[in-house]
């Protein structure tokens, strides 16, 4: 049986066996755009302009990804205030990424009614808008170059960030509505092998990316791993993930955690920030290879940039859908384990708690 | 119209950002309740189906041989087009090809495979779409009002203006203080940064992004991207010709341009030579 998915930035195809229970699945991803082709041959400050186009929604994690990247080959430094506006603003992507998800892409897949999608609305056009007072549009901003940002903000832009923030805690119900999601769905279900994955401890060396045209492959130390929301939070959410393991609860838990605390985190950011600092410190530029990983909003995003006389040389980027949506006939991967023995009433459901990106694997 | 119209939103080859962008769009949930929306990119909606709509909105670039709903792009967006009484062509991709394909009346060099049906379809170039532009087309089709157009199928409302009106950097623009590096609220960027603002049709800085900015009021430089070539090489960098750059603002010869940019340059404005103010550290002061 082949089961088209839509609405997750894209499409994707699932082959599934089995009647009322999963037995087997093969996940496929076919629209492919070639953007690091397109890259080549292009000057390496226009990647800040291409690469958040490949994706609508978590572009601004392309950018970041890009500006380090290219750091990394420059030698740069930026300053604390550069530093701490990129996080800033990438929390925010993450925070409005999480409750788009929830809201709009999840919510309908157990419960048709309009009001949540106006509720996520409500949250992420005010996202939206501290992103853009900061960074001066959302989405597809360029505003972190290599050696900081272009943006020299006032304290009068940050009263309002902050102001932001506070209103979007206020308002929101998150929590409540993940019970009123779970009311007729078991808690238990979707879970996968266990194996979780952060940025920070990603060895580059270690990763292994097959180029395939339809199903995605890529595996650390040989082995299948979760990036994403449970990944970063499963050890600040440990009551939820001794009983749940890594079930749907636990990672739609831990994404509406992380967006909570990543909100009270921003308003720690905005009064740590000293706006005295420079914004931008010219880098010297090199011919050479430089690299990032960071935490996008659904897990590890990983540029990779040669630069030779100013020119892009090669690129290549591996999104965090790459990780969790790998597709192998042999071994299998997190989301295939995940559906695997459930009941295929649940595959929409279980399918869209790993927040799929198919523009972004499509890139 | 009577009823409500019947919309279909088809994403083609893009990354989803227009659909972003639009649910931005302040007055959503009002706009949402006056048209039918048949099928949507991200919103919920029935499953996809080929049927007739009052207005299809086209996201994203032609290309062949891409797969859409395990069909061939092409054939789908053909058929929805025939079943349509109105065309958007919404974002850059869709009015001119972008980066990942081709438009339907325009391609950045020559005509698109629609060409011949341009009067059916309205252009909504900018990447991503400004959530404002769309809430405005929408509006007045629901309102069956007539929407003046250019010689590129845009809405005079909204592109007869350029990027540059409105821009808070637009004193240094007149004086010719040009922003030494990125990173400052002060000086112009159209010098060295790159910015195409003065020759882009948008409102970028008259309708702000988000309700509250834009990308030159954040020391971005605009890149053209509401324009047939979008995006041209070395975004950052301004084309110069011996020193000037060699595109000027809309609507002056060259001539005029450097004659006024010449006396304005002469004439010192000291207020704009030096930072409007600076900041203290606030290190040891205030936090002891």
């Amino acid at each position: 049986m082949k089961k088209l998915i839509t609405k997750i930035e894209g499409e994707a195809v699932l082959n599934i066996t089995g009647d009322d229970i999963v037995e087997t699945v093969e996940i496929e991803f076919y629209q492919f755009r070639g953007i690091e082709e397109y890259l080549k041959g292009k000057h390496f400050m226009d990647a800040l302009v291409i690469n958040p186009r490949v994706c609508g929604i978590c572009g601004h994690s392309h950018l970041i990804a890009t500006a380090k990247a290219i750091e990394n080959a420059f030698d740069a430094q930026i300053t604390n205030k550069a530093k701490l506006f990129r996080e800033l603003t990438l929390n925010f992507e993450i925070i409005e990424n999480h409750i788009k998800w929830f809201y709009i892409t999840l919510f309908p897949t157990q419960i048709k009614d309009k009001k949540y999608m106006f509720k996520a609305l409500e949250l992420s056009q005010n996202i939206s808008k501290a992103i853009a007072l900061i960074a001066g549009q959302y989405p597809h901003t360029s505003y972190a170059i290599p050696g900081g940002i272009t943006s020299d903000i006032t304290y009068v832009e940050l009263a309002k960030v902050k102001n932001l923030i506070n209103e979007i805690l206020d308002k929101q119900t998150l929590f409540d509505d993940l019970e009123i999601f779970f009311a007729n769905l078991s808690k238990y279900i979707g879970k996968s092998n266990n194996r979780f994955l952060c940025a920070e401890e990603v060895e580059l060396s270690k990763i292994f990316e097959k180029k395939n045209q339809n199903q995605q492959f890529v595996t650390y130390n040989n082995k299948f791993y979760e990036v994403g929301p449970l990944a970063r939070q499963k050890d600040n959410i440990k009551e939820i993930y001794q009983k749940y393991q890594d079930s749907i609860y636990s990672r739609i838990y831990a994404r509406l955690f992380e967006t909570i605390k990543l909100l009270e985190k921003n308003i720690q950011i905005c009064n740590e920030i000293d706006l005295s600092e420079l914004s931008y410190i010219k880098p010297a530029i090199i011919s050479n290879k430089g690299y990032s990983i960071i935490e996008a909003p659904r897990g590890v995003l990983i540029h990779e940039i040669e630069i030779l006389n100013e020119k892009i040389v090669d690129y290549n980027i591996i999104v965090p859908t790459q990780f969790n949506l790998s597709s192998s006939k042999t071994m299998y991967s997190v989301a295939q384990q995940a559906i695997m023995n459930e009941k295929i009433e649940y595959i929409d459901t279980i399918f869209k708690c790993f927040d799929i990106c198919a523009v972004c694997v499509g890139h | 119209m009577h009823s409500k119209p019947k919309v279909i939103w088809i994403d083609a080859v893009g990354c989803n950002g227009c659909s972003h962008s639009f649910l931005n769009l302040s007055y959503l949930s009002s706009l949402l309740e006056k048209i039918d929306l048949l099928y949507h990119p991200i919103l919920d909606s029935d499953e996809f189906k080929i049927q007739e709509s009052d207005i299809l909105i086209i996201e994203g670039a032609l290309k062949e041989d891409f797969i859409k709903f395990g069909k061939k792009l092409e054939e789908v967006i053909e058929q929805l087009f025939i079943h349509s009484k109105k065309v958007i062509a919404l974002g850059s991709c869709a009015s001119f090809g972008g980066m990942f394909g081709e438009g339907l009346i325009f391609n950045k060099e020559n005509y698109g495979k629609y060409y011949t049906c341009k009067n059916k379809i309205i252009n909504l170039p900018g990447c991503p779409i400004h959530p404002e532009w769309l809430g405005y087309v929408l509006d007045m089709l629901i309102n069956n009002r007539n929407i003046i157009l250019d010689e590129e199928n845009r809405p005079k409302e909204i592109y007869s203006y350029v990027s540059h009106s409105g821009c808070v950097r637009n004193e240094y623009f007149d004086w010719k203080v040009d922003a030494e590096d990125f990173g400052t609220k002060e000086g112009c960027l159209f010098y060295n940064q790159g910015c195409q603002a003065p020759f882009t049709h948008s409102s970028c800085n008259k309708i702000l992004w988000n309700e509250v900015s834009s990308k030159p009021r954040a020391g971005i430089p605009c890149f053209g991207c509401t324009e047939r070539n979008f995006p041209k090489v070395n975004l950052f960098k301004t084309d110069t010709m011996m020193g000037i750059p060699s595109k000027i603002p809309l609507g002056v010869t060259k001539r005029a341009y450097l004659t006024l940019a010449g006396v304005a340059k002469s004439l010192k404005n000291e207020r704009l030579e030096q930072r409007l103010f600076e900041y203290e550290e606030i290190n040891n002061k205030n936090r002891g």
